[in-house]
C-alpha cells in the first residue's frame, strides 16, 4: 500500500510535462503541421513575454503570496521603454529594469511592514503603475524609431541558425531565476518561507527581507517582460500588456506551482506557460469557434489543474 | 452566540481599542466624504450621494456574494462570469416573454437567480469534488462564464427598454433610485443569512479554522458548495442591477467586478484569511471604494492619476482597518 502511494506521488511530480507532451501529441495528431519544428519554435517565440512575466510571478506564489500588479508594470515598462529610448539608448533597459524592481519593493514593503494582504498591496501598486504609465505616454500609443530601435535593441530580435533570440533571452533569464531559486540561500528561503512562513520565523530567518526580494524580483521580471514586448512591437503604450496577468497566473498554477507556495517552481512555470499556448494554438487547430473559445480554455484549464497539482501536502483546500 | 463571544473576548482583552478597531472602516469613509466635501463642496450633494448609490448598488450585491466565500477562508473569482451570464439570461428572458415585468416578464428574475445559483452550484462542486483551490476552480468558471455569454449573444447588445424594469433606476424616493432600496433589501437578507442562520453560523466555522470544524461534525464541503450558490445567486442581482443601471446586458456587463468586489470586502474590513467580518463591513468597503471613485472626478483629478490614487487609498485604509495583532504575517 505504501509502495503505492509512493509510486503515484513520484509519478504526480511528472504530471505537468505529462500534461504537456500528451496534449501536443494530440493537436499533433489532428494536425500534422502543429508538431513541425518551424512552428513549434514560433510558438515559442510568441509567449516569451508571458513566460518573463510568469517567472517573476513563480518566485512570489512560491512564498504563498500572489502579485497582480505584473501587467501593470509590464504596460508601464512598454511606455518608459519606448519613451527613454531616444536619449538613453540601449540603457533604457537598464531604465526599466530598476523601475519594475522598485515598485516590486514597494509591493513587498506594504505586504511585509503594513501587513497588506499581497492581493491588495500589488492591485494597488498595479494602479500606481497604471497611473505611472499613463502619466508618462500621455494616454496615447507611442512608437520607436526604426533606426533607434534597430541600434540599442537590435540583437534582440532577428534569429541565429533559425532560433529567434528573445527565444534565447527568455532562456538566460529561466537559467537566472532557477540559480536563484535552486542554487542560491534566497531560492531556497523562499522555499522555507512558502513551505510555512511561521516556522521560518522562528528558525530565525529574516522572513521579510526575503519577502521583499521576491516581490522585487517579480516586478524585474515584470517590467523585462515589458521591455521585450514593446521591442517586438516597436512601440509602447498603456494597455500594450493587456491580458497578460491572468494567463500569467494560470501558467504558474497550472506548471504546479499551487497558491499555498512551498512546492513547484521556475522550472514547472515554464511547462505550464507551454501548456497554456497549446491549449490557445490548439483552438486554432481544432477549429473552435470564436465564441466557444473561452468556454473552452477554462474547461481545458480545469482538467489540466485538476491532473497536474499535488495535493498530497494540502490537508485543507481552501 | 458568536456577538456573544465576541463581546466575551472584547471585555476579556479589555481594551477599548477592540472597539476602535471595529469602526475603522466607517471612520475612514466618514474621514473621505469630510475631505472630499471640503475640497469641493458640490460633493456634499444629495444628487452626487443618488450617483454614489447608483453605482454602489450593483457591486454591492456583488460584493456580498464574494463575502459569503471570503469568510469560508476561499475566494471566488468567477463574478465577471458569473455576472455576465445572469444579465444575458435576464435580459434574453424579459425580452422573450413580451419584454414587461408586469406581464410574465417577471419570470425573468427568478431565471437569472436560478443561473446565478446553478453556476455558483457548478464552482463549488469543482472546488469541493475535484479538490481544486478556488481560486483557480472559480477563476475558470469565470472563463466559461465569460464564453458561455459570448456565445449566447453573439457578442451583441441586449436592450431592455422596459418601463417598469428602468424604473429601478428612473422612479426616486425621498432623492434616492430604487435600486438602492432594492440593493439595501439584498443587504438585509443578506444579514440575516449571516446572522441568524445555521449556515451562516457555519461559514464563520469553516473560515475560523476548517479542521476544527471538521472535527465537530460539521460537512464542510456541503457548506463550501452552498457558500458558492449563495455567491452565485447575489451575483445575479447585482446583474440585474447593473442591466438597470444601464438599460443594457452584453459580455462586459460583468467587467471589472472581480478586482473591485475583492477591494472593497478587503477595505471593509474582512480578512482573506476568513473567519472575520460580515455583510456590514462590505457596505462600508463598497461605499469607501465607490466615495473615492466619485470624488475623485468631483474634484478634478486627472483621470491618469485614477488607479494611483486609488490604489494609495486603498492601502491606507486597509492598513488602517487591520487588526493586526491576531496576524503575525501578510501573505
Amino acid at each position: 500500500m505504501t509502495d503505492r502511494v509512493a509510486w503515484t506521488e513520484r509519478l504526480r511530480r511528472h504530471f505537468p510535462w505529462i500534461t504537456l507532451t500528451t496534449l501536443v501529441v494530440l493537436v499533433g495528431m489532428t494536425d500534422i503541421n502543429f508538431l513541425r519544428p518551424e512552428n513549434l519554435l514560433n510558438l515559442a517565440a510568441d509567449i516569451v513575454p508571458l513566460l518573463i512575466m510568469a517567472i517573476g510571478m513563480t518566485l512570489v506564489i512560491y512564498i504563498g503570496s500572489i502579485d497582480l500588479s505584473s501587467q501593470s508594470i509590464a504596460n508601464m515598462a512598454t511606455v518608459l521603454t519606448t519613451i527613454a529610448l531616444p536619449s538613453a539608448g540601449g540603457s533604457a533597459g537598464l531604465l526599466v529594469i530598476v523601475a519594475g524592481l522598485a515598485f516590486g519593493a514597494v509591493s513587498g514593503v506594504v505586504t511585509t511592514r503594513l501587513k497588506v494582504p499581497s492581493f491588495i498591496s500589488t492591485l494597488a501598486v498595479g494602479g500606481i503603475a497604471l497611473s505611472v504609465g499613463q502619466f508618462a505616454s500621455g494616454q496615447q500609443a507611442l512608437h520607436m524609431d526604426a533606426e533607434q530601435r534597430r541600434h540599442a535593441f537590435g540583437w534582440m530580435v532577428g534569429r541565429t541558425a533559425g532560433i529567434p533570440h528573445e527565444l534565447i533571452v527568455a532562456l538566460l533569464l529561466v537559467v537566472v531565476a532557477w540559480f536563484i531559486q535552486g542554487r542560491m540561500t534566497a531560492g531556497r528561503t523562499f522555499k522555507a518561507i512558502g513551505a510555512g512562513e511561521p516556522v521560518a520565523v522562528a528558525s530565525g530567518i529574516r522572513v521579510e527581507r526575503y519577502k521583499i526580494l521576491a516581490f522585487a524580483l517579480s516586478g524585474m521580471f515584470a517590467a523585462i517582460a515589458g521591455l521585450v514586448f514593446s521591442v517586438k512591437l516597436s512601440g509602447g503604450s498603456p494597455t500594450l500588456a493587456e491580458g497578460f496577468l491572468l494567463p500569467a497566473i494560470v501558467a504558474v498554477l497550472v506548471g504546479g506551482t499551487p497558491l499555498t507556495g512551498g512546492v513547484g517552481g521556475v522550472v514547472n512555470t515554464v511547462i505550464g506557460t507551454m501548456i497554456v499556448a497549446v491549449i490557445r494554438s490548439s483552438m486554432l487547430y481544432l477549429n473552435i469557434p470564436a465564441m466557444g473559445q473561452q468556454i473552452f480554455f477554462g474547461l481545458v484549464l480545469i482538467v489540466a489543474i485538476a491532473t497536474t497539482i499535488d495535493r498530497s501536502k494540502m490537508r485543507i483546500v481552501k | 452566540m458568536r456577538r456573544f463571544m465576541r463581546r466575551v473576548a472584547t471585555m476579556t482583552h479589555g481594551s477599548m481599542m477592540d472597539s476602535i478597531r471595529k469602526w475603522v472602516p466607517f471612520l475612514v469613509l466618514l474621514v473621505l466624504v469630510l475631505f472630499f466635501s471640503a475640497v469641493n463642496p458640490h460633493f456634499l450633494s444629495l444628487r452626487n450621494f443618488a450617483r454614489i448609490a447608483v453605482s454602489s448598488s450593483p457591486a454591492l450585491m456583488v460584493a456580498v456574494g464574494a463575502t459569503f466565500v471570503i469568510l469560508m477562508g476561499s475566494i471566488d473569482l468567477s463574478m465577471e462570469g458569473t455576472v455576465a451570464v445572469c444579465a444575458v439570461v435576464f435580459a434574453m428572458l424579459l425580452n422573450r416573454l413580451g419584454g414587461s415585468l408586469a406581464h410574465v416578464g417577471w419570470v425573468a428574475i427568478p431565471g437569472a437567480l436560478l443561473a446565478g445559483g446553478v453556476l455558483g452550484a457548478v464552482n463549488g462542486l469543482i472546488h469541493v469534488r475535484l479538490r481544486i483551490p478556488s481560486f483557480m476552480a472559480s477563476l475558470s468558471m469565470g472563463f466559461v462564464g465569460v464564453g458561455l455569454s459570448l456565445l449566447m449573444t453573439g457578442g451583441n447588445r441586449i436592450l431592455i427598454d422596459d418601463p417598469l424594469f428602468r424604473s429601478l433606476l428612473t422612479v426616486r424616493v425621498l432623492n434616492f433610485p430604487l435600486m438602492a432600496y432594492a440593493a439595501l433589501g439584498g443587504l438585509v437578507v443578506a444579514w440575516f443569512i449571516q446572522d441568524n442562520t445555521t449556515i451562516g453560523r457555519n461559514f464563520y466555522a469553516v473560515g475560523g479554522g476548517e479542521e476544527l470544524a471538521r472535527a465537530s461534525g460539521l460537512n464542510v464541503g456541503r457548506v463550501r458548495v452552498i457558500g458558492f450558490v449563495l455567491a452565485g445567486i447575489f451575483f445575479a442581482l447585482g446583474a440585474i442591477l447593473a442591466v438597470a443601471r444601464l438599460g443594457i446586458a452584453e459580455t462586459e456587463t460583468g467587467q471589472g467586478f472581480m478586482f473591485l468586489s475583492i477591494t472593497s470586502v478587503v477595505v471593509g474590513g474582512t480578512g482573506l484569511a476568513g473567519g472575520s467580518g460580515g455583510v456590514w463591513n462590505t457596505l462600508v468597503g463598497v461605499l469607501i471604494v465607490n466615495v473615492i471613485g466619485n470624488g475623485m472626478v468631483v474634484v478634478g483629478l486627472p483621470d491618469y492619476l485614477q488607479d494611483g490614487v486609488l490604489g494609495l487609498l486603498v492601502i491606507s485604509a486597509v492598513y488602517l482597518s487591520m487588526d493586526r495583532r491576531s496576524l503575525s504575517f501578510a501573505r
